[in-house]
């Protein structure tokens, strides 16, 4: 393995901010070489420009990120790096988010995609840079909409380039779907992906489910921040910097004291104790849905096959293929009854008592309700602001 | 917090300074301010008689502040002096706090125009300049 350090990493994330805005390329040229000595190569080539603006507001073309070819002891590697946007908090809230192709041909944030795809060509014009210079290794870094750019780069590269790819992510948003998930997941390979994330970072949170994280399988590197409530300052990439400080990536695995594997999984879903709708159990949820959603594994290929437009027809298949599972054996039956009193007593629905409830309309209305409550809850500690901000 | 501080963020903090060149103090030179943090916005003040300028703090409002965002905002001051325009401050401000630049003492800077540019990090905002002043450099992290 020759991944960068945690610090490593966060380091150039953080640099990405101020390189992006320096006056020239003397300057960021500078800047490298006194914070990290002579390891870089740089020049305006080098400048990734994508476009920027959140839905409705006026597209300009600005730096958005850099290619770095590496020298001396990172010679053979090459590094690229995307910072975030100010924007990112009106695609988010956009209750209209749709989905489009990724370059893997699977369905990832069409928000997302369409930054990625203005900086496409660029980078593979770097690529042809790094052919002639027997580049083996190339790390995809970023913070915010900068890790989801990072995300949708490492998966680009995996599928259209022999080299070593990892990707490296910081409060990143949710990217794509299941499918694009496992898909990024298995080209790149779980153990070149690290995505580091504050406990009560929002932006993490969304956009909400069916978009989910990437990897699926592996590890993440779950980073504790206090409190209960997601809020905008552990998004901040300072605190993202001072938690893994002087941490191995191994180090950051380990923080994860509640580890949510499947047995873990398994007990939350059979367990009764009450339920409301916090930070808490929507991550359970997620991992529970996705447990159950394994279980249904024709269902699974069958939702691969979708074309997905918009997260309302995703939910009438998922609803479809839950109810599916209702159907099939009571070893798996009971999995999808476990799943939807869990999301019934989250929503604060009441009691469902037994399978011949479990109709695909009712099971389409409670996840669709589950749904805009995780929206309305995210959405509720980001416009807040948003628009109390614009009130003054 | 009084709702006017709200989303206040601070761009450039108040800054006093003498202009030199060879030592000797520019008068009367014409200093030109720009910050920019989605929008440029240029101000511009003059040394006196003894090479002495002001410029006061800079704000603005942005619910960026409250929002899940990095902050990076650009600071320039060019001095314009005998026909030569000299790059004597260019920073990138990554804190939106006052006095970020001087650790939050007065920012009191000393400036040659016949030197050479340096750059320091100050609560992680790198800034090339022409200028020294009282202030401890972010410690580096030499990481690679």
């Amino acid at each position: 393995m020759s991944e960068f350090s945690a610090i490593q990493a966060a380091v150039l994330a953080d640099d990405v901010y101020a390189l992006t805005r320096m006056n020239s390329i003397k300057q960021a040229t500078t800047y490298l070489k006194s914070e990290h000595g002579d390891i870089f190569d740089f020049d305006e080539k080098n400048m990734l420009k994508g476009v920027t603006g959140g839905p409705g507001f006026i597209k300009t073309r600005t730096a958005f990120g850099f290619t770095l070819l590496g020298k001396g002891s990172l010679k053979g590697q090459a590094v690229i790096l995307f910072r975030g946007t100010q924007y990112l908090a009106d695609w988010l809230t956009n209750l209209n988010i749709t989905a489009s192709r990724s370059a893997s041909g699977e369905p990832v944030h069409d928000g997302f995609n369409q930054a990625f795809k203005s900086m496409e060509s660029k980078i593979r014009e770097f690529m042809s840079i790094v052919a002639k210079n027997n580049v083996h290794t190339i790390h995809c870094i970023g913070h915010s909409l900068g890790g989801a750019l990072a995300t949708l780069c490492g998966d680009w590269l995996a599928s259209n380039y022999k080299r070593g790819t990892y990707i490296y992510t910081f409060g990143s948003p949710r990217v794509g779907l299941q499918t694009f998930v496992t898909a990024c997941t298995r080209n790149v390979g779980a153990d070149r992906i690290f995505r580091a994330y504050h406990k009560t970072d929002i932006v993490p949170f969304i956009p909400t489910w069916p978009y989910i994280h990437t990897p699926n399988s592996g590890r993440d590197y779950y980073l504790p921040s206090p409190g209960i409530v997601p809020m905008a300052k552990y998004h901040g990439m300072d605190q993202y910097l001072n938690s893994v400080e002087g941490q191995s990536w191994d180090l950051l695995a380990d923080l994860r004291s509640a580890s949510k594997d499947d047995s873990r999984t398994v007990q939350w879903l059979k367990s009764s104790t009450p339920l409301g709708l916090t930070i808490t159990s929507i991550e359970w949820l997620n991992r529970a849905l996705i447990y159950v959603l394994n279980k249904i594994t024709s269902g699974a290929a069958w939702l691969i096959s979708s074309a997905v437009s918009s997260s309302f027809t995703l939910m009438d298949r998922l609803a479809y293929m839950l109810q599916r599972g209702v159907d099939l054996a009571e070893n798996v039956s009971k999995w999808v009854l476990y799943l939807i009193r869990k999301i019934a007593q989250v929503i604060g629905f009441g009691k469902v008592v037994n399978t011949i409830d479990l109709t695909q309309s009712f099971i389409r209305m409670l996840l669709t309700r589950l749904q805009s409550r995780v929206h309305q809850f995210t959405h509720n500690v980001l416009s807040k602001v948003l628009v109390d901000g614009r009130a003054v | 917090m009084s709702i006017n501080d709200f989303a206040k963020v601070c761009l450039f903090s108040q800054m006093n300074g003498v202009i030199t060149l060879d030592g000797k103090p520019v008068t009367n030179a014409k200093l030109v301010r720009t910050v920019k943090l989605s929008k440029p916005d240029s101000d511009e003040t003059h040394t006196d008689a003894q090479g002495n300028f002001e410029f006061p703090a800079k704000f603005t409002r942005s619910i960026g502040k409250h929002l899940p965002q990095e902050f990076a905002s650009n600071q320039d001051i060019t001095v314009h002096h005998n026909g030569k325009q000299y790059k004597m401050w260019s920073a990138v401000k990554r804190t939106p706090d006052e006095n970020s630049e001087s650790r939050g003492k007065p920012l009191v800077v000393a400036c040659e125009l016949n030197s050479e540019e340096t750059l320091i990090k100050v609560n992680n905002s790198p800034i090339f300049s022409l200028c020294t002043w009282d202030v401890e450099p972010d410690k580096k992290r030499n990481v690679f």
